[in-house]
Formats: C-alpha cells, structure tokens, sequence
C-alpha cells in the first residue's frame, strides 16, 4: 500500500476516493488547494486507499440506507409514522442480506477481496431493480427513487468527465503525492 | 466440546463476536459499513452489564449528568469500539492501514532515540492498531502486554489470528513476565502496558480519578524503576472513519530516593492526570464496560 506523509493535502486525492462522482469533487478541492506545508508538530500518514474518505462513505451509506427506508416504509401496510420506525430496522436487515447470503459463495468462486467487488455490484443493483419499480409506482416513495436516478446520473456523467481529463487527474495526484 | 461449552460461543466475549467480526470485515462492502456497524452497536445495547457498566462510569466523568443522555452516550462508546475493533481486524486481515495523525511527535520522537522505554497506555481508541502500527515503523522492537482473553476459544482465536512482527506477552504470569520484561527495556525494547485497570491478581497501586479512589497496575512503575527509564504515556484516539491520533505525552521520570512509595505515588499522579485529560475529553473511547469505581457505601 502506497502512504504519502506530511501531505495534508493528500486527503483531497482522488484515488482515495471511491465512486466517479466523489472523485471529481475531490479532485476540484484538491486543484483549488495550495500546497500546505504541514504543521510543525504533527505527523500525517495517509495511505492511498480508494474506501479511505469517510465524507463519502458516510455520504453513501446514509443515501443507500434512507433509500431503502423510504422503499420499505412505502410498501408496508401500516399508518406512515408506523411505517417509517418500521422500515428502519427493516432496512438495515435488508442491507445485510446480500452480503450474508452472497459474501460465502462469491468469495468461493471467485476468492478473497474481488468477492466484495461483487457483493458491491450486486447490492447496488438490488437497489436498481428497487428504484425502477418504485419510480414508476404511484408511491411518495418515488421521489426517493427518482434522486436515487439523478445520483447515479451525476455519477456516470462524473465518470466520463474523470476519463476525459485522466492525464490531468494523475499529473495533479502525482504533484501532491511527490 | 463439552455440552455446557456450545453455547458460551455466543456470550459476549464469546468466539462468535469475533468469527463474525472477521466475516463481516472480509464480506462488508465498504460504503454499507455504517449503516452495519449501526445496527450492531444497537444490537450490542442489548448486553447489560456492558451497558450498566459504562453508564456508571460516565456519571463519574460526567457529574450531574442524567441516565437518559448516558444512555446514549453509552451507544456512541459502543459505536466507537464497534469502528475501533474493525479496524483491528481490517489491518490484521487486509492490512488496511487508517490515516495516522501524531501529536507530541517530539515526545515521540524521544521514546524511539531512548535506549528502552515503557508506553504506558489505556483502553482507549486501538491500541491493537497502534502497537502494530508501532512495531511496523519503528526501529525499536515493541512488545505489548495486556490481559488474556476470558474465554478460552475467543484467546486461541486471537493468536490464531495476530498480526505478524508483534510480540504479545499475556500478563498471568507475573514474575517470569517481570524478569523478561526487564531484560527486554534493558536491550533497548519499548514494552507497551495498558495502565488504566487493573485485572485478575497483579499487584496494584493507589491512585485517584476523577476525584475518586482506584487502583493503577504496579508493574510499569515499578519496571520502569527497576531499569531506570521514563514511561511514555501514549493514547492512540480514534478520529473518525480510518483516521486515528497518536498522543505522545511528556515522560515520566521515576526519581529513586529513600521513600520508595511517594517515588510512586508522584509518577502515579501524572499518570491519573494524563488519563483524566484524555477521558474527559474523549469519554466515548474509554473502553471500560466495567464499572471503574467501588460504589460508595451506602
């Protein structure tokens, strides 16, 4: 693993970031900051790991976890109030299903650390096919699935932009990372 | 297995926590890990004594506070264990390292230029992470004592599962330990103690706490004393997600003279005023689910 030191600018790279859209902000940060010299009597040891930045896996967590909320509140027969401190713990149960159910089997097939990769994907899609459905439903719940789309839209176009600006991307880690 | 041993598994220092910790930090995609860890704080509330012990404890840290606020203080020191633990197992089993931050890096600094030092620590933040982070960065060789797990698969489970380049010396044999200890700060080792409580039968010393009386373990002080170097008190404080602080406080030098107990009680007394600074400034990573302190008689 590679770690740079006394950088404290190195939080703002994007390879510690993980989804295209955290990426670019973090890259926009991370152009728009000076080169700080680090403070006298502190240390820094950032590593260079893209699940690293707890703003964005924070971010995505509270998303994912809201979306599926609304979802599973929506869909139980119950009074709203009810529904919503229902689908609360409901949520969370359903979140761990994927990686219960799938995390073994995948990590059998496919061996250590690329199985979560999958899991990843396969949880994500869940939420997909969840959103589609509740997207065209009749549902309050579809305001919900509708941001769901437009943050998977303002991710894909990030990922475009990240690709077409990818010699500028890595000259800017590099100059920080020296 | 005997027929009572099946289920002392699932109690809570048990060695399915930790199966399931470790299956959790191998399957868990990473952006799902909050809303998981979460729900398995919640889920640990569940466990009373835990939960008794470190509400007890806040309302001595926190004076005048009510039960209700405690009780959810006592869910983010169950949170923030939850994180610190995963950690652990995250660097052991993936070699995940978390940002290190340092502060009191000349104090630091000096523990490593020394020939041989004791770092004094607490149940704070990792301790695990900072040993390990230690033993992997430092020129020095580090070996960390600290109590043997209660139950007996949950400590096979552990060594089983240890990180490498890190010696792990378990304090139930007292003299044997104390020799080797010695002989080890003597060739220049630093030997890392958990100084905040004392367990099983090791020899203690008076203190004081937040204005109340406690016990502190005599083996570092007397160690320290005995091989004439300075115990650097060392908290490593957990930040936020993969992001932990390394505190390095100024030494304790054990002066010897003709009164060997005050020699103690003074170096006792920066100890406890260290300690006091950093759990009350950090009361949600003081990983006491015991009570600390005798109840006072009615």
């Amino acid at each position: 693993m590679n770690v740079v030191v006394d950088r404290p600018e190195a939080r703002l790279l994007p390879s510690r970031h993980h989804f295209a859209l955290a990426r670019l902000l973090a890259y926009v940060r991370l152009r728009g900051t000076r080169s700080a010299a680090s403070q006298p009597e502190e240390h820094l040891i950032l590593p260079i790991e893209r699940d690293q930045t707890a703003a964005e896996m924070n971010g995505i967590a509270i998303w994912v976890f809201a979306t599926a909320s609304c979802y599973i509140a929506a869909g139980l027969p119950l009074a709203l109030p009810i529904a919503v401190l229902a689908a609360i713990p409901l949520a969370a149960i359903a979140i761990h299903l994927p990686i219960v159910v799938g995390g073994p089997i995948l990590r059998l097939i496919v061996g250590d650390r690329d199985h979560v990769k999958i899991v990843s994907a396969i949880t994500m899609a869940m939420l997909l096919i969840a959103s589609s459905w509740v997207a065209m439903s009749g549902s309050w719940a579809r305001f919900a699935a509708w941001f769901f789309f437009a943050i998977l839209a303002l991710n894909g176009i990030a990922a475009i932009m990240l690709w077409l600006m990818r010699g500028a991307v890595r000259a800017a880690e590099e100059r920080c990372a020296r | 297995m005997t027929r009572s041993a099946w289920w002392r598994r699932f109690l809570v220092r048990g060695v399915f926590w930790r199966q399931l910790l470790r299956f959790a930090i191998l399957n868990v995609p990473p952006w799902t890990e909050p809303v998981i860890m979460a729900f398995w704080s919640t889920f640990f509330l569940l466990w009373g004594p835990g939960r008794r012990g470190v509400m007890r404890n806040l309302k001595v840290i926190k004076p005048g506070s009510f039960a209700v606020t405690n009780f959810f203080r006592c869910y983010r020191v169950f949170w923030n264990y939850a994180w610190t633990i995963a950690d652990n197992v995250r660097f052991k089993e993936l070699r995940t390292v978390p940002d290190w931050e340092f502060s009191g890096w000349d104090h630091f600094q000096e523990m490593q230029a020394r020939g041989g030092a004791i770092l004094l620590t607490a149940h704070m933040g990792s301790y695990d992470l900072g040993a390990h982070l230690f033993s992997e960065t430092s020129t020095r060789r580090i070996v960390m004592v600290r109590a043997p797990e209660a139950d007996p698969q949950t400590r096979e489970f552990e060594e089983h599962h240890g990180a490498d380049g890190l010696r792990i010396e378990f304090n139930t044999r007292a003299t044997e330990l104390a020799l080797d200890l010695l002989e080890n700060v003597r060739d220049g080792a630093i030997v890392a103690i958990q100084g905040d409580r004392v367990t099983g039968t090791i020899s203690s010393l008076p203190a004081t706490l937040f204005g109340r009386p406690t016990t502190v373990p005599a083996g570092p002080f007397a160690l320290a004393m005995t091989a004439r170097v300075p115990i650097f008190p060392v908290f490593v404080v957990r930040m936020g997600r993969r992001r932990y602080r390394l505190m390095t406080s100024r030494p304790i030098e054990i002066t010897r003279s003709r009164n060997r107990d005050d020699d103690f009680a003074r170096a006792v007394a920066q100890w406890m005023e260290e300690l006091e600074n950093v759990v009350r400034g950090r009361w949600y990573q003081w990983f006491t689910f015991e009570p600390y302190w005798q109840e006072p008689a009615a």
